[in-house]
């Protein structure tokens, strides 16, 4: 018997949702649910992106009928989430025309399960907004009312026995294509930086109310231009709202953005720098700018040095990393150095200076690097 | 009032095990009708204290005005072996009509069984679950003997699940549910496995037959003079008594029961002989329909993995299981 693995309609209709869809929607667990064909897989659990957090539901086929529609059992904490929920009128069972991805499924649309998907998520979203909005809060009641109107806007009731009550909004900030800033831009999805607000769903009478936790969360691809971690987040003063707290974030996040990527053209000229010094780069990063490897020799001691440039840079010097091309571990991997930021450097220098000056302190370390790598290699 | 709370759901332990036995013998997931009765029960316990006996009422109404509690018996059941068979992929009810065809049963409530998933409704089970339950034409009066206007709709939800993971041992899971159209959800309920045996003889308090055997009005003739004044009202009941007397003799093979009377004194013992070959004839019948069915069941069978295989070389199973 062939390695598990799922039937035609059923692999084409997931490889459409994870590959094709833009809802970056991840399969964590794959099963079968067959008798029959204990190899053929038509279950699974998708993790789908809500609210900065994952929501998993499970998806069900059915293996000896493939051609019927999936059913869903969504998370143990949503039981009272029902879409599609078709009321009979009264006096007998009337259809009503509801039009949804499961009422005419055609098995052998690849795009049924990615649309089906999305509409789920679609009302998900508008049932944890009226869930939210049901909230004994009057703060939170007041913010879900301005700030109900942003397009993008998701929010989150969490509720447990032990965990206290809390009100979870993942607000899209800035208004810009940062896709289009960067020059011959790889992602294929659009960035985004989110900011995440969580209020405590508080008792009605207390009159001290707590600032909202807040943090920023980009998409992980963006992290290679701007790191949010490094994002000073404004204060928030007592009595505030998000909408007073968010113009002041967006313009300075604006800014910094604009800042980042500007630092491309920076990292740039450093790179093209490292040319006249160490001859062209064997490998480098053209589109962040953030990796450059030259070939260095010192004597007949030939090594690669791999520089990883911070996005802080110049402010930070780049990290250096030695790679042997004579010395081998046991293995049959190149030895390496550990990562050097150790060494002179000033951000006011000249980017022709700093290559230079990087190129002095390798002279000196290639000694030590030379020494290390024949120990290591003795070793073995 | 047609949201009556269940105190448990009772199922007995043959129609569980043949519940169990078609579900997990089924090659895919399966789903089906549960037909039964509800009867109100009495309170468990009495007491002559009225303060004590307030309190009980008070926590038996808990959750209701009314303070009967119901029991739903779950005496049989149909799977029809194929997904879909009375709900569409929306979990829609599909002709309600259909589902009273079974008129002798009152449809309770339904099962879904998928192996290896959670024992957590899903979107589908809670749509049908509300789709049947909010049907009006499906609702049925609860014999609880007072003329009340209690109704019960199909409200009563089995799921049946298997463990995640492959283990050796075959366990079956399990999960009783009724449906409240008042709150739109699932609550949780009991599952009375009524066994048999002396110590579960007061289980079966609650059982009333469901045979479809018809009440055979077949008194024996001539013993009981009817008055002639409720003649010809009875006439249509005496022809109908005389056709099940027709077939009772056709079974019989000419021992009325009249002729019981025999059984007893002289001609006894040359009597009995000829009621025992009677009987070993019927035995003989019973076992020659067995065999038929037998080999009926057996071209079922043959016919369904047939289809299966077809089903499975359309949507290219076959393909991908060959490698």
């Amino acid at each position: 018997m062939a390695s598990d693995c799922f039937p035609p309609f059923i692999a084409a209709q997931l490889n459409y949702l994870v590959h094709q869809s833009a809802l970056g929607v991840k399969v964590e667990n794959v099963w079968s649910g067959s008798k029959s064909y204990p190899g053929v897989l038509d279950r699974f659990t998708l993790l789908i992106p809500y609210c900065l957090d994952y929501i998993k539901w499970d998806v069900l086929y059915n293996a000896e009928f493939p051609l019927c529609a999936p059913d869903v059992i969504f998370g143990p904490e949503d039981e009272h989430f029902h879409p599609f929920r078709s009321r009979s009128k009264e006096g007998g069972n009337v259809m009503q025309g509801a039009k949804n991805s499961l009422s005419d499924w055609n098995h052998k649309d690849p795009s049924r399960l990615s649309a089906l998907i999305q509409e789920l998520r679609d009302e998900y979203m508008a049932y944890q907004r009226r869930r939210a909005g049901e909230v004994d809060d009057d703060r939170l009641t007041f913010e879900i009312s301005t700030i109900m109107s942003r397009e993008g806007i998701e929010m989150h009731m969490s509720s447990g026995l032990e965990k206290p009550q809390e009100v979870k909004f993942a607000v899209p900030l800035v208004d810009i294509n940062i896709n289009k800033m960067v020059r011959g831009c790889p992602w294929r999805y659009l960035q985004k930086i989110h900011l995440q607000v969580v209020y405590p769903v508080g008792k009605k009478y207390v009159s001290a109310a707590s600032a909202p936790r807040l943090k920023l969360v980009c998409t992980p691809e963006l992290k290679a231009l701007f790191s949010v971690d490094e994002v000073k987040l404004p204060s928030w003063v007592d009595g505030m709202c998000m909408a007073e707290y968010l113009p002041h974030l967006e313009e300075s996040l604006q800014g910094q953005i604009m800042e980042a990527v500007a630092l491309i053209d920076t990292r740039r000229h450093f790179i093209e720098a490292l040319a006249p010094v160490f001859g062209r780069p064997v490998e480098a990063d053209p589109v962040f700018c953030r990796k450059a490897t030259v070939l260095v020799a010192s004597g007949i001691f030939t090594f690669l040095v791999h520089l990883f440039i911070p996005t802080q840079f110049p402010r930070q010097q780049p990290a250096l990393m030695l790679q042997s091309s004579q010395h081998f571990n046991s293995q049959g991997a190149p030895i390496k150095s550990l990562l050097l930021t150790d060494y002179p450097w000033s951000p006011r220098w000249e980017v022709s200076q700093m290559a230079e000056r990087i190129l002095e302190f390798l002279v000196d370390e290639s000694l030590n690097f030379k020494r290390y790598c024949n120990e290591a290699q003795l070793q073995t | 009032m047609d949201d009556l709370p269940l105190q448990k759901i009772a199922i007995s332990g043959p129609t569980l095990s043949s519940l169990l036995q078609r579900v997990s013998s089924s090659p895919a997931d399966a789903d089906g009708l549960l037909f039964g009765h509800v009867l109100p029960v009495a309170p468990a316990s009495l007491s002559d204290d009225p303060s004590s006996a307030a309190a009980a009422a008070a926590a038996s109404a808990s959750g209701s005005s009314d303070s009967t509690a119901l029991v739903a018996t779950v005496t049989s059941f149909l799977c029809p072996g194929c997904p879909l068979s009375f709900f569409d992929s929306l979990g829609r009810v599909l002709s309600p009509a259909l589902l009273l065809r079974h008129s002798q049963h009152r449809l309770i409530g339904w099962f879904s069984s998928r192996r290896r998933s959670r024992l957590q409704p899903s979107m589908r089970e809670f749509n049908i679950a509300a789709s049947l339950s909010s049907d009006p034409s499906l609702s049925f009066p609860i014999d609880d003997g007072a003329a009340s206007s209690n109704g019960f709709s199909p409200r009563v939800f089995l799921l049946f699940s298997t463990p995640p993971l492959d283990s050796a041992i075959h366990t079956h899971e399990y999960r009783a549910f009724q449906f409240r159209t008042a709150t739109d959800t699932f609550e949780p309920r009991s599952v009375d496995v009524v066994n048999i045996g002396p110590g579960f003889r007061g289980h079966y308090g609650n059982f009333s037959p469901n045979s479809s055997f018809p009440w055979l009005a077949c008194d024996l003739r001539g013993s009981s003079m009817m008055q002639e004044d409720s003649k010809e009202e009875r006439l249509s009941e005496m022809r109908q008594a005389a056709k099940y007397q027709n077939e009772i003799d056709l079974i019989a093979e000419g021992f009325p029961v009249a002729k019981l009377s025999r059984l007893v004194g002289s001609e006894a013992s040359n009597y009995t002989a000829g009621l025992e070959e009677m009987y070993e004839k019927m035995l003989t019948k019973v076992d020659s329909l067995a065999r038929l069915v037998e080999a009926g069941s057996a071209q079922v069978v043959e016919m369904e993995q047939h289809n299966s295989k077809l089903r499975a070389e359309v949507a290219g199973i076959k393909r991908v299981v060959d490698g």
